[in-house]
């Protein structure tokens, strides 16, 4: 048995030799194919992965900034909203006070004109009056009255009727 | 029949060719020398043909190989030596295969464990101590070797002292490992060759004796050979394994 515990020289460096060759062999044409098809696959795997993370990186932004846009988009139209709903108060606003101004215009010039008319007409009627009062002292005057008495009384009369049409307005000559 | 005899024949290396010596040393092919070779061949041939070959074979054998490399790589490898392990990857491979390859080619008929010699697993326990001086000096260069060889935080005069037991440690550490791969090869070998020769012991005494211990024998040897799968692979990894420690703490030294 001592065989079996006393190393052979020869074959320890025999081994030694074999080993490292092996080492070396198998390095050049074995784990070196091996190792790069395993590390290859490896480095597609990671790109894959990598890829996927950041198209969906991209995608969650995407989205975020549609929400943002969207907000932006609510507070635009809430802001458009609100601008025309002031915008149609100013008016009515305006509108009414045109209105109102113009009523108070044309009531002014009604007014005016019927003042005007006014004072037409009591110049005509008085026109009128002393036309017909001349007439009806006329009749009533033809048959006995001298012209002196006619004359003065009236002369009187139309006195009379010039203070009161000034003092008084249209209805006093009716 | 001499047990002795049987042993020998079985376990020692036989010389088949012819010498050359050198030196007093007899360099000669051998029955465990040719099956180193024909492993080495086999692994050669047989990881480049699946590294490289389209067909479905070499494709399930490279998924197979590729499972044990990953594990190599990434439960041995990977964790006790880091990234600075990446270039010693190979190393590791080609002596975990190799390892394997020697130890199961025991259980094969007319095979012969070249992992029991203790000539060869002296010879790749070298290899081991090798690798470690060396990648440790090429790692932290010849001075910074030296000096983390002594694991620092020591008072100064039991530095001496540490040297010399560290410096045996590594080599107490290759020791180790050549006698245990050695020793788990053989032991096997020895306990099978022992059971099968109780059938001729028995038999010498009476023939119904030897027909009778036969079939308690032979199961007892399958049930060693089953072990012994077990143990080809355990002696494999547990060979590269520790030779990853020892190689990560001359490359790492904290």
């Amino acid at each position: 048995m001592e065989t079996l515990l006393s190393p052979d020289p020869g074959l320890y460096i025999w081994t030694i030799v074999s080993f490292l060759v092996l080492v070396g062999l198998l390095k050049a044409f074995a784990w070196g194919p091996l190792l790069r098809a395993v590390e290859e696959r490896e480095s597609a795997m990671r790109s894959e992965r990598e890829k996927a993370e950041a198209a969906r990186r991209e995608a969650e932004g995407i989205q975020r900034s549609l929400a943002e846009q969207l907000k932006g988009v609510d507070a635009q139209a809430q802001e458009i909203l609100s601008k025309a709903a002031r915008e149609g108060e100013a008016l009515r606003e305006r509108l009414k006070k045109d209105a109102e101004e113009e009523s108070k215009r044309l009531l002014e010039r009604s007014r005016e004109q019927l003042v005007e008319e006014k004072a037409r007409l009591v110049v005509e009627l008085r026109g009128e009056v002393a036309a017909l009062s001349v007439q009806a002292a006329e009749r009533l005057l033809k048959k006995s009255l001298d012209p002196g008495v006619k004359k003065e009384a009236l002369s009187e009369f139309l006195g009379q009727l010039d203070a009161r049409g000034g003092g008084k307005g249209p209805g006093g000559g009716a | 029949m001499n047990f002795e005899e049987v042993v020998g024949h079985h376990l020692l290396d036989h010389a088949i060719g012819p010498f050359a010596a050198v030196g007093g040393i007899r360099f000669g092919l051998s029955k465990h020398l040719l099956m180193m070779w024909i492993n080495g061949s086999l692994l050669l041939v047989g990881i480049s043909w699946l590294s490289r070959g389209r067909s479905k074979a070499a494709q399930l054998a490279r998924m197979a190989v590729e499972m044990v490399v990953l594990f190599i790589r990434d439960d041995i490898v990977e964790p006790i030596l880091g990234h600075a392990g990446r270039p010693y990857l190979h190393y590791f491979l080609t002596l975990f295969f190799f390892i394997l390859l020697c130890n199961l080619a025991g259980l094969v008929p007319y095979g012969a464990t070249a992992t029991g010699n203790i000539a060869v697993t002296a010879a790749l326990a070298s290899c081991t101590f090798a690798l470690i001086v060396l990648g440790g000096i090429r790692e932290q260069g010849l001075s910074g070797f030296l000096k983390h060889i002594v694991p620092g935080g020591l008072p100064w005069w039991i530095l001496p002292i540490m040297f010399v037991v560290e410096i045996s440690g590594l080599f107490a550490k290759c020791f180790a490992l050549t006698i245990r791969l050695f020793a788990n090869m053989i032991a096997g070998h020895i306990v099978a060759l022992g059971f099968l020769s109780l059938i001729f012991t028995f038999g010498a005494a009476s023939r119904l004796a030897g027909l009778a211990a036969a079939p308690f024998s032979v199961a007892v040897v399958v049930f060693v050979n089953a072990l012994e799968v077990l143990v080809c692979l355990l002696q494999a990894y547990i060979f590269t394994m520790l030779t990853a420690v020892f190689v990560g703490g001359a490359l790492h030294p904290h």
